[in-house]
């Protein structure tokens, strides 16, 4: 139906984001599309979608030339984009949101039919069956709810469009939880008879079990073409990162046992609202993974450890001395880093150089007499990318030209410049590829090993599991279970699911 | 249609951006020179780096602000109530009279601030209020009238407008007042806050910076050194008055924005409020030869900072202009 042939798109003179790249979307069928971060997967996306023209190679549609000048163009053939980064304006009501640069259909002289336009939008949510009220404002749903709603907006193009759509889901899946996963892929099923998919994510499970033919990408290239009954994760995983997945992925031989001292006591701590009556304990070198659904408390628990949300009720001991934290700046001084999951806005001031950034939270290493010593700052920054391992061109490098598993090496070093002995790491994997997470476990293990103590919430159980020492389940404000993950005695995903639902 | 991309391209590359001020500059002295050869020497050279000096000190006040990512609308009232209380109090006082009006500056500036940080107002807009606050506190003190420094008090304001070695007092001040703001945003923690502040205030603030603190200090010298070009007016002309540096706010704002300062912050300096302050000087001396009506200035500075804004501001930070 929709083919690509000879695609190849340049954004740097010499390198290619894509090169050569020949992919095929048939009639009903849902394609996987995956690879590693810079890989070319979202560069092919926008290519098809219209939002960048290729620099070579044509894009066909049912067999004839198509020439996309830009995504509105893309959409009146019927081809439709779900962005990772939701496209929705949360000030505006479902409805508006779904006709959005539609409404003249609704509209005369002027002056828009609210009604049918509020009509026209519960048909749209119908079709994936989803009841979600069409007045409301955008910003009052759930992420999940929003992303169905980002795909009824794609499903307008039906009425408009005489002809199956080929809609792009890239990363739906990536913010969602696992049984909103299960919600969206039965709605990507049951529209299959009319449309076809691309479906691009990180997580090959999820790709194999929603997709009936994976293509793999590398370095803007397709390697791999499979169909997805005749391939296993493993198998895909070491054509995309070009070595195995063994099991030895969460590093769990490097797991050391704690030291006895108690960095971090929490007893009856609550913040009205959101979490009460939480106890635990993080030891100097332990690894406390919190698991729990979206509205558990647990964001909030670690904001509040983080000092962005001072807790209300119960005591916070800090190396032993009760502390209640009202700012970052406070709980910085108490030598706690935080390791935010919004790495562009909260982890890195992007405009600002590597060596900037480290120092930020502690400048005193680099100051002589009062003055920033810009010589000692470089030195400084220039020994953390060679023991990080940071891919960079040199210290002065702005921020925001590095690699998402660069960033968060770089954040990783402000705080070990900062001396801080206790991490919170917010989701500190999210958004980076297979092999960057590798060398971030690596870099927890290491952490772990020097006596930090580390408050860990991910994004997978399986990773939660596989790097901490003691998991705690979270469920509505509470910790409903405690689960002992000592190397070797790891529990299964099972058990703290049970507790988690 | 090419040629306007290329162009667009050349100007978002980082050291042309940086380099466009200056090369304005030299291009606006050659132009003087050669339609008036010897303009830029002894007198006249003195004459226009004097009235560069008040324009570039308040411009450096703001760009503490700017670069913060605020704005301060307040400073040309901070200024004329400056002159005002140096002019009231100049027959009672003597030179005291002159900390007391440069405070009066800090204090507005802290006002500004904690107004901005505390109330969580906007600070364009809490700057234009205590711009208004300001403004009429300065035409209560002076009775809505210009006050003249009498003879008994300009004995302690000669020495603004002497030479030392040639150079102007008030050129000395300038370049103490550029010194001192270069070194406090380069070498101290205030500094680089400022900077983190400005580019991405949310990763300062999870980074432990007190943010709030940081804004009020550049608030504070923003007032303060308003205030210092206040006094240094009114002691050049003899006279304090609620409106006199009434016309000074869209030059300063302009000479920080010309000088090539990111007007979304986290991106500049001092030395760049310098070459800005001097093109808005040869560019107001240049109308003044040319015959523009001097009415029609502020016209042209509004197209210059258009015009500034256009080119220098960077795209790639901000995907939507508002």
């Amino acid at each position: 139906m929709l083919a690509a042939k000879g695609i190849s798109k340049s954004f740097v003179a010499g390198t290619y984001a894509l090169n050569n790249v020949d992919i095929e979307i048939r009639p009903n069928e849902v394609v996987g599309l995956i690879g590693e971060n810079g890989a070319g997967k979202s560069t092919l996306m926008r290519v098809l979608s219209g939002t960048h023209r290729p620099d070579t190679g044509t894009l066909t549609l049912d067999g004839k030339p198509l020439r996309l000048r830009n995504s509105s163009d893309a959409a009146a053939h019927g081809i439709g984009m779900v962005f990772q980064e939701q496209s929705l304006l949360l000030n505006l009501s479902v409805a508006e949101n779904i006709y959005l640069g539609q409404e003249q259909q609704f509209s005369r002289l002027g002056i828009v039919n609210w009604r049918s336009m509020h009509e026209a939008s519960r048909r749209q949510l119908a079709k994936i069956g989803v009841d979600i009220d069409v007045t409301a404002r955008t910003s009052e749903l759930s992420f999940a709810a929003r992303q169905m709603v980002e795909l009824a907006k794609a499903l307008t193009l039906e009425e408009s469009v005489d002809r199956p759509l080929v809609i792009l889901l890239d990363e739906p899946t990536s913010v969602l939880s696992a049984s909103d996963i299960d919600v969206l892929f039965a709605r990507v099923r049951s529209l299959k008879s009319r449309a076809s998919f691309v479906f691009v994510s990180h997580r090959l499970d999820e790709v194999l079990r929603i997709s009936d033919r994976v293509y793999t990408m590398k370095d803007g290239k397709v390697v791999a073409e499979h169909e997805a009954s005749n391939v296993t994760g493993p198998e895909l995983h070491e054509i995309m990162v070009g070595r195995g997945l063994h099991t030895e992925y969460y590093k769990e031989a490097q797991q050391t046992e704690p030291k006895p001292e108690v960095m971090v006591e929490a007893r009856d701590l609550g913040i009205a609202g959101f979490f009460h009556g939480v106890d635990f304990n993080i030891r100097a070198g332990e690894v406390v993974g919190i698991a729990g659904v979206v509205g558990s408390g647990r964001e909030e628990l670690t904001r509040a450890v983080g000092g962005f949300l001072p807790h209300t009720q119960g005591t916070l001991k800090i190396a032993g001395e009760a502390v209640r934290l009202t700012s970052p700046g406070q709980a910085v001084r108490k030598s706690i880093g935080y390791i935010p999951r919004e790495r562009r806005v909260e982890g890195l001031v992007m405009f600002l150089s590597i060596a900037e950034n480290i120092t930020l939270a502690d400048l005193s290493h680099v100051m002589r007499n009062g003055a920033i010593d810009y010589g000692k700052e470089r030195r400084l920054a220039t020994d953390w990318i060679k023991r990080l391992r940071i891919k960079a061109p040199g210290p002065d490098v702005a921020c925001r030209k590095l690699s998402g598993g660069n960033q968060q090496k770089v954040v990783l070093a402000r705080w070990m410049t900062a001396g801080s002995r206790i991490l919170i790491l917010d989701h500190p994997t999210r958004g980076l590829d297979v092999g960057a997470k590798e060398e971030v476990y690596e870099l927890i293990r290491q952490l772990s090993a020097q006596g930090i103590a580390i408050l860990l919430l991910s994004d997978t159980l399986e990773e939660t599991i596989g790097l901490s020492h003691t998991v705690l389940v979270m469920r509505d404000g509470e910790i409903t279970a405690r689960f002992d993950a000592s190397a070797g005695r790891k529990p299964d995903q099972v058990e703290l699911v049970a507790a988690m639902v | 249609m090419e040629n306007i991309s290329k162009i667009k391209s050349l100007l978002s590359n980082n050291w042309v951006q940086g380099a466009i001020p200056t090369g304005l500059l030299i291009l606006l002295i050659i132009i003087v020179e050669l339609a008036s050869p010897g303009f830029l020497t002894g007198e006249t050279l003195a004459l226009l780096l004097s009235n560069t000096a008040v324009l570039f000190i308040l411009a450096t006040g703001v760009t503490f602000v700017i670069l913060i990512g605020g704005i301060d609308l307040s400073i040309q009232a901070v200024a004329s109530l400056a002159s005002v209380i140096l002019a009231q109090l100049l027959p009672s006082m003597g030179f005291a009279a002159f900390p007391v009006a440069i405070l009066s500056g800090l204090g507005f500036g802290l006002l500004s601030g904690i107004v901005h940080v505390r109330l969580r107002v906007p600070s364009f807009v809490a700057t234009l209020a205590t711009g208004g606050v300001v403004a009429g506190i300065a035409l209560w003190i002076a009775n809505g009238r210009a006050i003249t420094i009498e003879q008994a008090g300009r004995v302690n304001t000669m020495w603004v407008n002497e030479s030392i070695a040639g150079i102007p007092v008030v050129v000395l001040l300038a370049i103490a007042v550029g010194m001192v703001s270069f070194l406090i945003l380069r070498y101290t923690r205030f500094g680089r806050y400022s900077l983190a502040v400005g580019a991405g205030e949310s990763a300062a603030y999870a980074a432990g910076i007190n943010v709030d603190r940081t804004k009020v200090i550049a608030f504070a010298i923003s007032g303060t050194l308003a205030a210092i070009a206040g006094v240094i007016l009114a002691a050049r002309l003899s006279s304090g008055s609620p409106s006199l540096a009434n016309q000074l706010l869209l030059p300063a704002i302009a000479a920080v924005i010309v000088g090539g300062t990111a007007i979304t912050g986290g991106l500049g300096g001092v030395g760049r409020t310098a070459v800005g302050a001097l093109i808005i000087s040869i560019v107001r001396i240049g109308m003044t030869f040319v015959g523009v009506n001097i009415f029609a200035e502020n016209v042209i500075f509004g197209a210059v900072l258009i015009a500034a804004v256009a080119i220098t501001i960077d795209r790639s930070k901000i995907a939507i202009i508002k």
